[in-house]
């Protein structure tokens, strides 16, 4: 696969003959980062499938009118952490129970799950993740696991540097407390 | 592993690796796997906006007619109300004549009462003899006039 860089990539989708391999190089070059970003929100792998489906779906519908006043990697981060976040909220809505409950039912599927290969401590990293608040969740796997810039992570969230800087703390003080405590 | 659960946070090395993974080949096919539903989902939006190009007219005519239809129904709506409201405007009537009324005095009123009676009574009595020159004129018997009944 060509190196292109995103300027290139868009500039190659302007070009109507070339749009469509212009998309695939985009789905090529986003789809591993973006699929383990939704993953680490929603856990499973099918409902990570469905949910970076939508988001490409939304991405060519969307990228005709990309206006460039973001990065692309950052507006496809973006893309992709709303998707997750309305699966999430349906889910609540479907199923009438607090979104707590259903993180709960979701810590129950690690053991079962054969998409999850983790050792004593990264299933009980993720038991502790699992128990933050949906937003200081989204902040703490961005920075720990995918070390993403908070100038960048306040470009997909919408939120101030320091902001993101206080909620990975507190989410780093409660995974330290969980593991204290257990 | 109890000793291992205990360790601080910071001491977690190696925990920030992945810990999950994807069914073989599944970045492999997956592009491929988006491009042919960006593709169906292409050909039904077209298909779509095909049906709506050809019923537009139909659908334009049918909603133009259920305009003139509901502008009909709420014009009917406001007059029939204003005719419902019409008792309304008679109470006032009323209301009005109560109130001069206490300006006559019962003799006037029995007065024109006994007048209109009196008007009533002579049309009636003009009407009958008009009816009788008529019998009179074509020379009709109450026999006939009975049979004919």
């Amino acid at each position: 696969m060509p190196d292109y860089s995103d300027k290139e990539l868009l500039a190659l989708f302007k070009n109507v003959e070339k749009r469509n391999y212009a998309f695939n190089l985009i789905v090529r070059k986003y789809q591993e980062k973006l699929y383990w970003h939704i993953r680490k929100i929603v856990i499973k792998h099918d409902d990570t499938d469905d949910i970076l489906q939508n988001t490409f779906i939304k991405v060519w519908k969307g990228l005709d009118g990309f206006r460039e006043d973001s990065k692309l990697y950052t507006w496809l981060y973006r893309i992709a952490t709303n998707e997750s976040l309305t699966f999430l909220k349906q889910k609540k809505t479907k199923y009438l129970l607090p979104i707590v409950d259903y993180e709960n039912q979701l810590k129950e599927t690690f053991q079962s799950d054969e998409y999850f290969n983790g050792t004593e401590i990264q299933l009980k990293l993720q038991k502790a993740i699992l128990k933050l608040p949906e937003k200081q969740r989204i902040v703490f796997n961005m920075k720990y696991f995918e070390e993403m810039k908070y100038d960048d992570m306040s470009e997909v969230l919408n939120t101030s540097v320091g902001a993101l800087k206080a909620s990975y703390h507190h989410a780093v003080k409660k995974i330290e407390n969980y593991f204290k405590e257990d | 592993m109890k000793n291992e659960s205990n360790l601080k946070f910071n001491n977690l090395q190696g925990a920030n690796k992945n810990p999950f993974s994807v069914p073989e080949g599944y970045f492999e096919d997956f592009p491929s796997r988006i491009q042919e539903k960006i593709v169906s989902e292409t050909k039904q939006s077209n298909r779509i906006a095909q049906f709506f190009h050809v019923v537009k007219p139909q659908l334009a005519l049918a909603f133009m007619i259920a305009g003139f239809a509901f502008i009909a129904i709420t014009a009917i709506d406001a007059i029939m109300s204003n005719r419902v409201n019409s008792p309304a405007t008679n109470e006032v009537y009323t209301r009005i004549i109560e109130v001069d009324a206490s300006e006559y005095s019962e003799q006037q009123f029995i007065d024109i009462l006994l007048e209109e009676e009196k008007k009533s009574s002579e049309q009636k009595n003009e009407e009958t003899d008009e009816y009788i020159h008529y019998l009179m004129d074509e020379g009709i018997d109450y026999g006939t006039l009975i049979d004919e009944l």
